[in-house]
């Protein structure tokens, strides 16, 4: 598949061809179940786009068989800013019912397999998206980041996946799950196109009060993979993770080091916490947010009598299970008596995380992590919602912090599994953090 | 913290949800571990810190009170949604 970078070299008639190519390929491989549907906005280059993200005229139904029979009444600032560029949605991908889970089996759609081996998860939430760029059935993807759904994804199939500061990308005309978590952010081929795409879409947008008002970034001509950074690398986080991901983390950090970067091992919070502030925070957030799916005045409805009882009729049959056990739990930490323990305790831990980041960003330029403890786990494997949300050990703390961080793939475990490490950076730096991903990605 | 049977019926009210018969054992057991592991936050000492936390360190961005409309978008709403009619969303009657 052509990258993004040629992509936008391509004219009209090649763009159509590329089209017809990704319609081929897609009609013989069904059971790969990446794509939703083929639908179709516009002749520029094409951009896949996850299920629930606004494209006007398009069913988007966040997996979710509560919206089936929405069709949406108007683009995502992120659409419209893609249509200036000549890009143009193109496919719908497949991912957890409402971006909650790590796996893209909780889709009503069924479940996507990963590209690399079939047998596997290609990771979620976001997991069609990064599954039709692994496949080379797309030329890049758009997904959303609440916990990790763009960057786990990303590691399992062996793509890169971004995730932007908070602020730094509209979230105008994104299903909401986690509204002070969520970002809109690119999965690509490689580093370069993953900060042209962001260049793209970032920038102000009166339409969401809590985007910066600041001017869309100039990365991707301004890449510096020369530059010498210092990177931190966290001992403690490694020690739980599986042979495969550690033996990729001494990979990269020889590689960095060879590179010319300075490698200063830190300590931080012991991250479960992080996973305690985040399924506190996400699920409160999730709860207020999923509240407007009544069957009122868009989806599906289930008409049980009274309007009382057609609400839960609506929402029993609509949602699946793991939304509403997220919508219980939220409703849990927001009640009467455990909002304070709960809910405000979580709010303050988020502070100490915040603060802890900060330290650590006065005296380094970028952290190595591991995304996930493992490879993708089989399909099936995960089905326990705990052992699940440890799985996010990694990547949330990103989130609760609202800090820009890039999964690339750093090697192949021997049964052909794709092991991704990411790179995180401070708010607004995803200059240092493109310069340094730039430089691990060549010297790999 | 331990979720009971009738902890899980107010949640359920809260949430406009229902968890069916052969569920509700499992879902009491799942909230249950994953609150008891949330409850690992009590082990920090947080006196002292703000419970305000904010994504940025500005207050919410104000603009002008103009009014502006898109009737195309109010249009596509009402025709997709389930029930419509004159420009209404149609629900079962409310008051007998």
């Amino acid at each position: 598949m052509v990258t993004l970078k040629e992509a936008l070299a391509l004219d009209e008639s090649a763009l159509e061809a590329l089209r017809e190519e990704i319609k081929t390929n897609v009609a013989n491989d069904k059971e790969l179940n990446a794509y939703i549907d083929l639908s179709q906005s516009g002749s520029g280059i094409p951009i896949a786009i996850k299920d629930n993200i606004q494209v006007k005229g398009w069913s988007v139904t966040s997996a979710s068989k509560i919206l089936q029979g929405y069709i949406a009444p108007y683009n995502a600032s992120v659409i419209e800013k893609l249509e200036k560029a000549n890009l143009s949605p193109f496919g719908r991908t497949n991912m957890d019912e409402f971006a909650m889970g790590s796996t893209t089996e909780s889709s009503c759609y069924g479940p996507t397999l990963n590209p690399l081996k079939r047998d596997c998860v290609p990771g979620g939430s976001s997991g069609g998206s990064a599954a039709v760029v692994a496949a080379g059935i797309a030329v890049a993807a758009l997904g959303s980041d609440t916990g990790g759904s763009i960057r786990q994804p990303a590691a399992y199939c062996g793509v890169v996946g971004m995730k932007p500061t908070y602020g730094r990308v509209s979230r105008y005309g994104l299903g909401a799950y986690a509204s002070s978590l969520d970002q809109i952010g690119p999965i690509t081929q490689n580093v370069e196109d993953a900060a042209i795409l962001l260049d793209i879409i970032s920038g102000s947008d009166e339409k969401d009060s809590t985007c910066a008002s600041l001017e869309p970034t100039a990365i991707a001509k301004n890449i510096d993979s020369d530059r010498k950074l210092t990177i931190a690398i966290i001992p403690d986080f490694i020690k739980d993770a599986s042979d495969d991901v550690k033996v990729a983390y001494t990979k990269a950090i020889d590689t960095l080091k060879s590179a010319g970067h300075t490698i200063v091992e830190k300590a931080m919070m012991d991250p479960k916490f992080d996973i305690s502030a985040y399924y506190v925070t996400a699920t409160a957030e999730a709860t207020t947010n999923l509240a407007r799916y009544d069957g009122v005045r868009y989806g599906t409805r289930v008409e049980d009598g009274s309007l009382v009882n057609s609400y839960f009729k609506t929402r029993s049959e609509g949602f699946g299970d793991e939304v509403k056990r997220r919508i219980l739990l939220g409703n849990f930490v927001l009640s009467s008596g455990y909002y304070d323990a709960y809910y405000v305790k979580a709010q303050k831990v988020r502070t100490l995380i915040k603060a802890e980041y900060n330290k650590l960003f006065n005296e380094v330029d970028l952290i190595l992590s591991p995304v996930a403890p493992s490879v993708a786990p089989k399909q099936g494997e995960m089905e326990d919602p705990m052992a699940m949300y440890l799985s996010d050990i990694y990547t949330i703390s990103v989130n609760l912090a609202g800090l820009p961080a890039i999964s690339l793939p750093i090697m192949k475990n021997k049964d052909g599994l794709s092991v991704g490490l990411q790179l995180i950076a401070n708010a607004y730096e995803e200059q240092t953090l493109f310069d340094g991903a730039s430089s691990l990605e060549k010297s790999l | 913290m331990k979720i009971d049977e009738a902890l899980l019926k107010k949640l359920e009210k809260l949430s406009y949800v229902n968890i069916s018969d052969e569920k509700r054992a499992e879902v009491i057991a799942q909230l249950s571990e994953i609150l008891s592991f949330v409850d690992n936050l009590s082990e920090l000492d947080t006196s002292g810190v703000d419970d305000t936390f904010s994504m940025r360190g500005e207050s919410t961005r104000l603009r002008d009170d103009e009014p502006k409309i898109d009737r195309d978008i109010n249009e596509n709403i009402i025709k997709n949604a389930p029930k419509s009619e004159n420009h209404f969303f149609v629900v079962p009657k409310i008051i007998e």
